[in-house]
């Protein structure tokens, strides 16, 4: 491990790229005279940490990053910002970025031109386009900058555009888009009564949620968390409720046969707007409390309680929709998200105050471009939304976890990987690196992540995000806002190395492939024709960082002609799915048990979470955030105390965790070794890591073979009905001992 | 003249640390030198358990313990009620690190003990401490306690308070809420 000196933050980039000179004298007298006398300018962006998109302002002093102010005007973090935003910031001056093009030869990266990097890759693309159609390339992501990306897959007759998201929470989105047609959001600021399940908003961090929450704590509200770990969310709430890991599908269940059978239901609401309840009731009818009680490991009385509560203050009450905790990791996610509906709609609160709103977003414009003749795309590789693969999985998002299957059968031979990290942060790192397999494989990232190491042939690495302009974001979605808002990224700094932004990257390509004119535009005049129908300019953005449309969203179900008018088939809620009937699956939800439990005395089920002051892998190498983890033995397994005890485990005791990755041909067992937590804040039956940890990238120097990682305990499975990849379908033998 | 003083509701924290890291940045500082931290500890057993949060940072003492040792005056105590440390005149000698009952001075790897400044430079003008601002909980509130109308002589009035420590006579200027719990 290297070793650190003083102002690392500032002089962590090797000293000989940086020209200008450090604005620091030696102590802080000196720094705070420098403050006042240097030049500094504060430009708008927004925090690339996580997907909140938290806007905020960047200080920037001689030409280098100085601090950062959350931008009080945004919904979502009202001013705030977690520890991630000021990591993610410092990490511009990263050594480990990758700072010009490069191409693998043999096992290792030569530096290579732009243009060069471009003709290659330009040519071989268009080689295999020619011999196997555009439908053998596909373009994987995190997902946010569809754009540009999806303009290029449209021209090469593509329809392979894959988002990280069944790595996160693909079964809430998938059965919110089936049943209620649109996502709602949670009405914190004036909601009574709200309950969490596998969300934790202090963990997996949106500051705004967490002003509200508090706001809302102080005017009386009630918040319970169900979570089997004591999480942050859970220590400022009036109850945590700990739960069996895998079995919420049951207390929702329990919690909807509780309002129902003591008729505490919104019957008038059920009556107008939704459709199926009679086929949820016939197939749940004898699924009591009790029953739920005997799975999830919480008392009959205190479900029935919970339900009684949140009707008494229904609409004004939420059982939260969720998000990464529950929405990927089960054999049952999808049918989680499901009962996840059915329980809020019980509650009528749908499209009311104080329960679930819909998400306030502005109506931006698009740049007028002329028509482009392009050929017609065939199926998805991914097989999200194609017959007898994955018919129902939302082809807007698709499936990432399984494309070394896709290029093992032929069918991707070129795969672009944009701001995204699958042999981290996917399951089966050893199985992900035969992404390398396929003809030609292109990252586009900021740093030497795992993918782009072990995986990539050509890198091309994109500009910090505070180095970029990107076209207007909506700040919507997840929490409830009553005016739609946007905000935009500036360049707050000079880029400090040979790298560009992703349509400049996109430019390339295309011109290098002979196709003329594809993008004719810039950032800046897309950004315009995306704010004009706001009225407001560019410049007016890089005013205020933030914008907020001053027209209110009202509550009220939508109608037409008098009818609900969800954009579903009935236009109501609909309980009961067609489209899973059509392929043979329940409609409605129903008990579905884990795929696997644990049962002998050494072996738990293995789940993970979000750290406060970590982002996945995204952050994982920021020598700031990292000292902040060394601090707080942040890189610990967590697990029971009185399970610990009949292991002979203390805390501190290093220990090996061990699982079988028994899948598809692939048999392997896995080994790892880390420090135990022991702890009364967590359920006996499972353990718990981190996701931040576990790098093994050799070039990300900072985090490198810090802590484990859960994603290398999990084979790459596919949940079918939304493609989630279950990683927490696992169990883990642990003993006392190194490996 | 200013009298500065904190006032920490440490059952609003969630600990995420972002105090420490704005502060951090705000100072620019090398990742190993922070001036808060965080104190975690568990009550209870399963599932009767709580936990419990209290962030720690140089209590800009009335009657500091820091300054009493300091051999040369390098420790000193501004009128506005901060205790700062001339880095000019310090030797390395360490007796204030041994000295404060919170342990919150680290040394630097000039060899100077450094600790939190309540930000001095930045709040004269009007600043708050990154600490303060950045907290999506408001864990802590700071201010002027000469002025009758501010934030923290109002909370200060309302709320039950108390010194980390106050057995020792040190005089802190950061207050805690007491807990409910």
């Amino acid at each position: 491990m290297r070793t650190f000196s003083r102002r690392t933050f500032l002089k962590a980039a090797a000293a000989a790229t940086i020209a200008g000179a450090m604005p620091l004298a030696g102590d802080f007298t000196g720094f705070v005279r420098g403050a006042a006398e240097a030049p500094v300018t504060r430009t708008p962006s927004t925090c690339n940490g996580c997907s909140t998109n938290c806007a905020m302002f960047v200080y920037v002093k001689n030409g280098r990053l100085w601090k950062l102010e959350g931008n009080p005007i945004a919904m979502k973090n009202e001013g705030k910002l977690c520890a991630r935003a000021y990591g993610v910031a410092a990490d511009v001056y990263n050594p480990d970025r990758v700072q010009q093009p490069m191409k693998r030869v043999g096992d290792k990266f030569e530096p290579i031109s732009w243009g060069q990097a471009f003709k290659e890759i330009g040519d071989k693309l268009t080689k295999i386009i020619d011999k196997h159609t555009g439908s053998s390339v596909l373009w994987l992501c995190h997902g946010g900058k569809e754009a540009y990306a999806q303009m290029l897959l449209d021209e090469i007759g593509s329809a392979n555009y894959v988002t990280h998201y069944s790595t996160c929470f693909t079964s809430k989105t998938n059965a919110w888009d089936k049943m209620v047609g649109t996502q709602l959001t949670s009405d914190i600021n004036r909601a009574k009564y709200m309950v969490f399940a596998g969300r934790n908003y202090a963990g997996g961090i949106m500051p705004g949620a967490m002003k509200k929450l508090m706001r809302a704590k102080e005017r009386g509200a009630k918040i319970v968390v169900i979570d089997p770990r004591l999480c942050e969310l859970a220590k400022i709430a009036d109850e945590w409720i700990p739960i069996r890991p895998g079995t919420d599908l049951a207390l929702y269940l329990g919690l909807a046969h509780t309002l129902i059978s003591e008729k505490l239901y919104n019957e008038s609401f059920v009556r107008q707007y939704v459709f199926g309840f009679d086929e949820f009731w016939q197939a749940n009818r004898h699924f009591t409390a009790e029953k739920a009680a005997a799975i999830c490991d919480i008392p009959a009385e205190t479900i029935r309680r919970l339900a009684r509560e949140m009707a008494r203050n229904a609409p004004a009450s939420f059982l939260e929709p969720g998000y990464h905790g529950l929405h990927n990791h089960y054999v049952n996610s999808t049918q989680i998200a499901q009962a996840n509906v059915i329980v809020n709609a019980l509650l009528g609160n749908f499209y009311q105050h104080g329960g679930l709103m819909p998400s306030a977003s502005p109506k931006l414009g698009k740049l007028a471009l002329p028509k482009r003749l392009q050929p017609e795309k065939g199926a998805r590789a991914d097989g999200a939304g194609v017959n007898n693969e994955y018919p129902t999985v939302e082809t807007s998002r698709g499936i990432a976890q399984h494309m070394p299957d896709l290029i093992a059968a032929g069918k991707v031979k070129a795969l672009f990987i944009y701001h995204f990290n699958p042999l981290r942060t996917a399951p089966d790192p050893e199985y992900q690196k035969r992404i390398i397999n396929a003809e030609l494989v292109v990252s586009i990232p900021v740093d030497w992540n795992e993918t782009s190491v072990h995986a990539a042939h050509y890198i091309l690495p994109e500009h910090y995000f505070l180095e970029r302009m990107e076209a207007p974001k909506p700040i919507s979605g997840n929490i409830a806002h009553d005016y739609p808002q946007v905000a935009m990224r500036f360049p707050a700094l000079k880029p400090l190395h040979n790298t560009k932004d992703v349509l400049d990257i996109l430019k390339g390509i295309a011109k290098a492939m002979n196709i003329d004119d594809l993008y004719p535009f810039t950032v800046e005049e897309d950004a315009a024709a995306q704010l004009k129908p706001l009225g407001i300019t560019v410049d007016k953005l890089r005013e205020v960082g933030c914008y907020e449309v001053p027209e209110a969203i009202k509550p009220g179900f939508p109608m037409k002609d008098g009818k609900p008018a969800l954009n579903t088939v009935t236009g109501q809620v609909e309980f009961s799915v067609g489209i899973f009937k059509l392929h043979g699956r329940q409609g409605v939800p129903t008990w579905i048990p884990p795929l696997v439990s644990p049962k002998a005395d050494n072996e738990f089920r293995l789940i993970h979470g979000k750290q406060p002051w970590h982002s996945h892998s995204v952050t994982s190498n920021n020598p700031h955030l990292l000292a902040i983890t060394k601090s707080y033995n942040g890189t610990w397994m967590w697990i029971n105390k009185g399970r610990a005890e009949k292991l002979g485990i203390k805390n501190g005791d290093i220990v090996t965790l061990e699982a079988k990755i028994e899948y598809k041909g692939e048999r392997r067992t896995v080994q790892k070794s880390i420090p135990a937590r022991v702890t009364e804040m967590l359920h006996p039956e499972c353990v718990w890591i981190p996701s931040g940890y576990g790098n093994f990238s050799p070039r990300a120097r900072f985090g490198y073979q810090q802590g484990v990682n859960y994603n290398d305990f999990a084979p790459a499975r596919v949940e079918p009905l939304s493609g989630g990849c279950m990683v927490q379908e696992v169990i883990v033998t642990v003993r006392k001992g190194g490996n | 003249m200013a009298h500065y003083a904190m006032l920490i509701d440490a059952s609003r924290c969630t600990g995420c640390a972002a105090c420490r890291i704005a502060c951090q940045m705000q100072w620019q500082l090398p990742p190993e030198v922070f001036f808060n931290r965080l104190e975690f500890r568990e009550q209870g057993t399963y599932p009767n358990v709580r936990q419990d949060i209290v962030p720690v940072q140089c209590m800009h003492c009335d009657n500091p313990p820091c300054l009493k040792v300091c051999p040369t005056g390098a420790t000193y105590k501004r009128a506005d009620g901060m205790v700062l440390i001339d880095h000019g005149k310090c030797i390395g000698c360490k007796y204030c690190m041994v000295a404060c009952p919170y342990d919150v001075r680290q040394m630097n790897e000039r060899g100077v003990p450094e600790k939190c400044r309540f930000c001095a430079g930045h709040v004269e003008t009007g600043g708050q401490p990154p600490c303060v601002a950045t907290c999506m909980n408001d864990v802590r509130i700071f201010g002027d306690l000469d002025d009758p109308n501010s934030e923290i002589s109002k909370e200060l009035k309302r709320r039950d308070v108390f010194q980390l420590a106050a057995h020792k006579g040190t005089k802190p200027r950061v207050f805690y809420v007491k807990s409910k719990k």
